[in-house]
């Protein structure tokens, strides 16, 4: 898989890693089972601190996305393998709706970001619907 | 497409001419000189119940040793001579005639020694201790040659990477990594055939010796070679073994352009592997027919590997080698 951090950004190295193999499993990139570099390895590759590499692979564990095996590196789990093609129709409708409307791509990723911050009971009572 | 003129050609007639025939001529003359120690016939043949054939000195030795050896060797001088841009090439060429230039007369010495002195020769001990032994300075001494053969000298590109050849889009600051595995085709099938038939060879010969130490030789080679490591990064295109060795290593100053290609390595390399492509010199690490990362890099050296998502580590590596001209 890909791996890209900047270390301009203001997100934290080790969160730019985590969410690279996080996007990696929902676009079906990688599949379970699948190995990922070992963190001495991965550090050297992108020139970073071996801790920083760890510490993303230890929050992938905590969320059992990942598998760490001593000496053998981080492997995906079951986890890596769930259906995301919902959440994918999901990502897409957004763009769309976003492009319709010629809002700043910021503007909708702000609200999805406040969106996703709110402990899961949403403020405004949505109508429900059946899924046709 | 001019090619380059492979460099280290003396070194290479070293290791893959005057090295296996000196052994061979060497073993010859010792052979020659025990000639009124060895029963007249000899035995040249071994079966399960020991030896099952007679013949003369002759036959002992010039097929293994006079034709074979030299043949082989000049096969190996000419791959070195004439396609050797790439080190890898050098190196495999040198280790396999050194190799056959120790394995071949050391067997041919082994099946004389132990019929010195003796007069019926079909009483002749068993040889497969020796045959077997015989790998042990074979294997030692070609992983020699490989190792002293001269690698390639730094060769920087001078020319910008082609703006046609794909890219990755990435930011001013941005560092990136791309590390894929990569498997041989039909590795369970590879296995299971090989140990097959040297059970089946070693159950027909009743050797077990030779047998073990075949089936441990070939079992390392299965541990080894069937799967690799490919990562492109900002020191460039790197493939290991599943040890870590072998490693193959295309630095990034030397990168001029990487593509994707559809690769067949039965029909351009004649198998799969570590391999070197007779027609032009190019060096892989081909397991599978598809996709496949090839780089043309500096001194008219091409090297390949079979990988899925070629396209992302083939512009990746565009990306980083235009990046650091």
């Amino acid at each position: 898989m890909l791996f890209r951090i900047d270390p301009q950004a203001t997100r934290p190295l080790f969160e730019q890693l985590a969410d690279q193999v996080r996007a990696a499993a929902v676009r079906g990139e990688v599949a379970p089972g699948e190995r990922l570099p070992t963190a001495r390895d991965l550090a050297a590759s992108l020139d970073v601190n071996v801790h920083t590499v760890l510490r993303a692979y230890q929050d992938l564990r905590d969320e059992g996305l990942v598998e760490l095996r001593r000496g053998r590196g981080a492997v995906l789990t079951d986890q890596a393998g769930r259906d995301f093609r919902a959440l994918h129709l999901a990502l897409q409708a957004v763009v769309v709706e976003t492009r319709r409307l010629g809002m700043h791509p910021e503007t909708t990723a702000s609200l999805l970001r406040e969106a996703l911050a709110d402990d899961g009971a949403p403020r405004t009572d949505p109508t429900p619907q059946e899924m046709p | 497409m001019t090619r380059t003129r492979p460099p280290h050609r003396l070194a290479n007639a070293l290791w893959t001419l005057a090295a296996p025939l000196a052994l061979t001529g060497a073993a010859a003359a010792l052979l020659l000189s025990w000639r009124d120690r060895l029963p007249d016939p000899v035995a040249v043949h071994w079966g399960p119940d020991g030896v099952d054939r007679l013949g003369t000195l002759t036959e002992l030795w010039v097929l293994p040793v006079a034709v074979f050896v030299p043949a082989f060797a000049l096969g190996m001088w000419a791959l070195g001579h004439f396609v050797g841009q790439s080190a890898l090439t050098r190196r495999l060429a040198a280790a396999v005639a050194v190799w056959c230039g120790v394995y071949m007369p050391a067997v041919a010495l082994a099946t004389a020694a132990v019929q010195l002195d003796l007069d019926d020769a079909s009483r002749a001990g068993d040889i497969g201790g020796l045959v077997a032994l015989a790998l042990v300075p074979a294997t030692a001494l070609a992983v020699v040659a490989g190792w002293l053969t001269p690698g390639d000298a730094p060769q920087p590109a001078s020319a910008p990477v082609p703006a046609g050849a794909a890219r990755v889009p990435l930011g001013a600051h941005e560092r990136a990594s791309w590390v894929r595995s990569t498997s041989q085709a039909g590795t369970w099938a590879l296995a299971a055939v090989t140990f097959a038939s040297v059970a089946v060879l070693g159950w027909a010969t009743r050797s077990w010796l030779p047998t073990l130490a075949f089936t441990a030789l070939l079992g390392l080679v299965v541990l080894v070679f069937t799967q690799w490591l490919v990562t492109v990064d900002h020191r460039g295109l790197t493939v290991t073994g599943r040890l870590g060795w072998p490693r193959q290593h295309v630095p990034l100053e030397e990168v001029e352009a990487a593509t994707v290609r559809d690769v067949n390595p039965m029909r351009e390399f004649g198998g799969w592997g570590l391999r070197t492509r007779v027609q032009d010199g190019a060096t892989g690490v081909v397991l599978r027919r598809g996709s496949g990362i090839e780089v043309q890099r500096t001194g008219g050296r091409r090297f390949v590997v079979t990988v899925d998502d070629a396209e992302t580590g083939a512009a990746l590596l565009n990306t980083l080698a235009s990046r650091s001209r």
